[in-house]
C-alpha cells in the first residue's frame, strides 16, 4: 500500500508570493535549457571541427562573425555555423532571462523593475551600437 | 585535430579546478590561454567573457529555483554593471595591452592573497572558498558550477520557501509601517537592502573590471552586496552569479561584433569549461580542497609575475 505522504510545510510557498516563485521558476527552466542547448550546439561544432581536421590554433586571425551567414554554413555541414549559433545562444540567454522578468513584472504591475529591465535591455543595445560604430 | 583536444581538456581543467575551489572561470582562463596558447590577451578576454557566461546562466538557472537569488535587486544592480561592463568593453580597445596584462597581474595576486587570508570552511557544507555558482550536483544534474570569488558560501540548499516567500514587497515576513523606500522593496526574508548608491557605484566598477579583464566580477559585488549593502553571504553569492551573466554580455557583445571572439578556439574551451565545472559541482564535497587551494595559491602567485614581466616586456 503506497503511503500517502504530504509535504512539509515549509516547502509549499504562500500563495502570496506564487507570481514571484513561478516567474523564478520559468526564468530557471530557461537557463538550464537554454545553456544545455548552446553547449550542444558547440558539441556539434566542436565535432565537425576535429572531424575536418581543422587546427584551432593555426589560423592568424579570427573568423569574421556574420550572423546573417549562420543558417548556410549550418544546411552545408560547416563547424562554424554551430559553433556561431551556440555561441550566440550564449550571448542571447541573459537577454532572455531579463525579457522574461521584464513581461513578468509588468504582469505583476511593477513598473519600476519593468523599467529596469527595460534599461538593461537598453544597454546592451547601446553596447552593439557602440560596437558597429567603432567597427565603422 | 590535436589542438581541438587540448582546448576542450584546458577548459576542463579550468572548470574544475574553478568549481573546486569556488574561482571564477576567468582568472583561470586568461593566463592559459595568453601563457599558455600564445593567443593576444584581448582574445583571451573575450572568450573568457563566454565561458563566464556559460557558467553562470547555468548556476544561475539553479539557484533561481532554490529560490536564493534576489531577483529583483540583482536586476538593480546588473543595469550597473552592464553601463560599467560598456564602459569596460569600449576602453579594453583604447588602453594598451602591457597596462591591461598589468593589471589582470594585480586581480592575480590580490586573488591569492584573499584565498591566503580565507577562513576555512567546514569541507562538508561547502564548495570551496567563495564559490559564487555552487549548487549541489544532484539537483543540478550537473550542470553546477564553481565560479568567481567571495568568501566561503555554504553549499545549503536554498533557503528556507518559508523564509525565501518573505521578500519585502512581496507580502513577506518583513513588515514596514512607513512606506518603503525603493532600496527596501528589493530586501528579502530577514535583511533590509541599504545604501543602494553605494551599490551602485560598486556595481559599475564591478562592470568594468570585469569587461576589462574577462573576469565575473564577483571579487567585488560579493563583498559589496553583503558588508556594503546589508545582503547575506549566500544571497549575496547567488545573486552576484546572475548578474554575471548580462555584465559580461553587455561587453562580449563588443568584442564580438569587433572580431575578438575566434569561434574555433571559444567553443572548445566553452565546453570544456562547462563539462569541467559539472565535474567539480558533482565531487566537490568528497574532496579535501585545502592542499588544492595552497598549491593554487602558488600557481596564481607565479602567473601573477609572468603576466606582470610580459607586462614591461620581459
Amino acid at each position: 500500500m503506497k503511503a500517502s505522504i504530504s509535504p512539509p510545510a515549509d516547502s509549499v510557498p504562500p500563495s502570496a508570493d506564487d507570481a514571484a516563485w513561478r516567474l523564478e521558476s520559468i526564468i530557471s527552466r530557461l537557463l538550464v535549457a537554454g545553456t544545455y542547448l548552446a553547449m550542444a550546439l558547440i558539441l556539434a561544432g566542436v565535432l565537425l571541427t576535429l572531424a575536418a581536421g581543422i587546427d584551432p590554433l593555426a589560423h592568424e586571425t579570427a573568423p569574421a562573425f556574420e550572423l546573417a551567414a549562420i543558417p548556410s554554413q549550418i544546411a552545408a555541414g560547416d563547424p562554424l555555423g554551430f559553433l556561431w549559433l551556440g555561441l550566440v545562444a550564449v550571448l542571447a540567454l541573459p537577454l532572455g532571462r531579463v525579457v522574461v522578468a521584464g513581461v513578468g513584472f509588468l504582469a505583476a504591475r511593477d513598473l519600476r523593475l519593468a523599467l529596469v529591465s527595460l534599461a538593461v535591455l537598453l544597454v546592451v543595445v547601446g553596447s552593439i551600437v557602440a560596437a558597429i560604430r567603432l567597427e565603422g | 585535430m590535436i589542438a581541438g583536444l587540448v582546448l576542450l581538456a584546458g577548459g576542463s581543467v579550468v572548470g574544475l579546478f574553478g568549481s573546486l575551489l569556488g574561482l571564477g572561470g576567468g582568472i583561470l582562463l586568461v593566463p592559459l590561454l595568453t601563457l599558455g596558447f600564445g593567443r593576444p590577451l584581448r582574445e583571451a578576454v573575450a572568450i573568457s567573457l563566454v565561458s563566464v557566461i556559460v557558467t553562470s546562466s547555468a548556476g544561475a538557472g539553479v539557484y533561481l529555483r532554490r529560490h536564493v537569488a534576489n531577483l529583483r535587486l540583482g536586476m538593480v544592480l546588473e543595469l550597473f554593471t552592464a553601463c560599467g561592463a560598456l564602459v569596460g568593453g569600449l576602453v579594453a580597445f583604447a588602453l594598451p595591452v602591457p597596462v591591461l596584462e598589468g593589471m589582470f597581474a594585480a586581480l592575480l595576486a590580490w586573488v591569492a592573497v584573499s584565498m591566503l587570508r580565507r577562513r576555512e570552511p567546514p569541507p562538508a557544507v561547502s564548495a570551496g572558498a567563495g564559490a559564487e555558482v555552487i549548487p549541489a550536483a544532484e539537483e543540478t544534474g550537473g550542470v553546477g558550477v564553481g565560479v568567481g570569488v567571495g568568501a566561503g558560501v555554504p553549499v545549503q540548499p536554498a533557503l528556507a520557501p518559508a523564509m525565501v516567500t518573505g521578500a519585502a514587497g512581496q507580502g513577506g515576513a518583513i513588515t514596514f509601517a512607513q512606506p518603503m523606500s525603493f532600496a527596501a522593496t528589493l530586501s528579502g526574508p530577514g535583511y533590509l537592502v541599504g545604501r543602494l548608491g553605494l551599490g551602485a557605484v560598486g556595481a559599475v566598477f564591478a562592470g568594468v573590471v570585469s569587461a576589462l579583464l574577462g573576469v565575473g566580477g564577483g571579487i567585488v559585488k560579493v563583498p559589496l552586496m553583503n558588508l556594503g549593502m546589508g545582503v547575506p553571504l549566500k544571497v549575496a553569492t547567488a545573486t552576484s552569479n546572475l548578474m554575471i551573466g548580462i555584465t559580461a554580455t553587455s561587453s562580449a557583445v563588443i568584442y564580438l561584433l569587433r572580431d575578438e571572439i575566434d569561434p574555433y578556439i571559444a567553443g572548445p574551451v566553452a565546453l570544456g569549461v562547462f563539462v569541467g565545472a559539472s565535474v567539480g559541482a558533482r565531487i566537490v564535497n568528497r574532496v579535501d580542497t585545502r592542499l588544492l587551494r595552497l598549491l593554487f595559491v602558488v600557481v596564481l602567485l607565479v602567473t601573477a609575475v609572468q603576466m606582470a614581466l610580459k607586462a614591461v616586456g620581459m
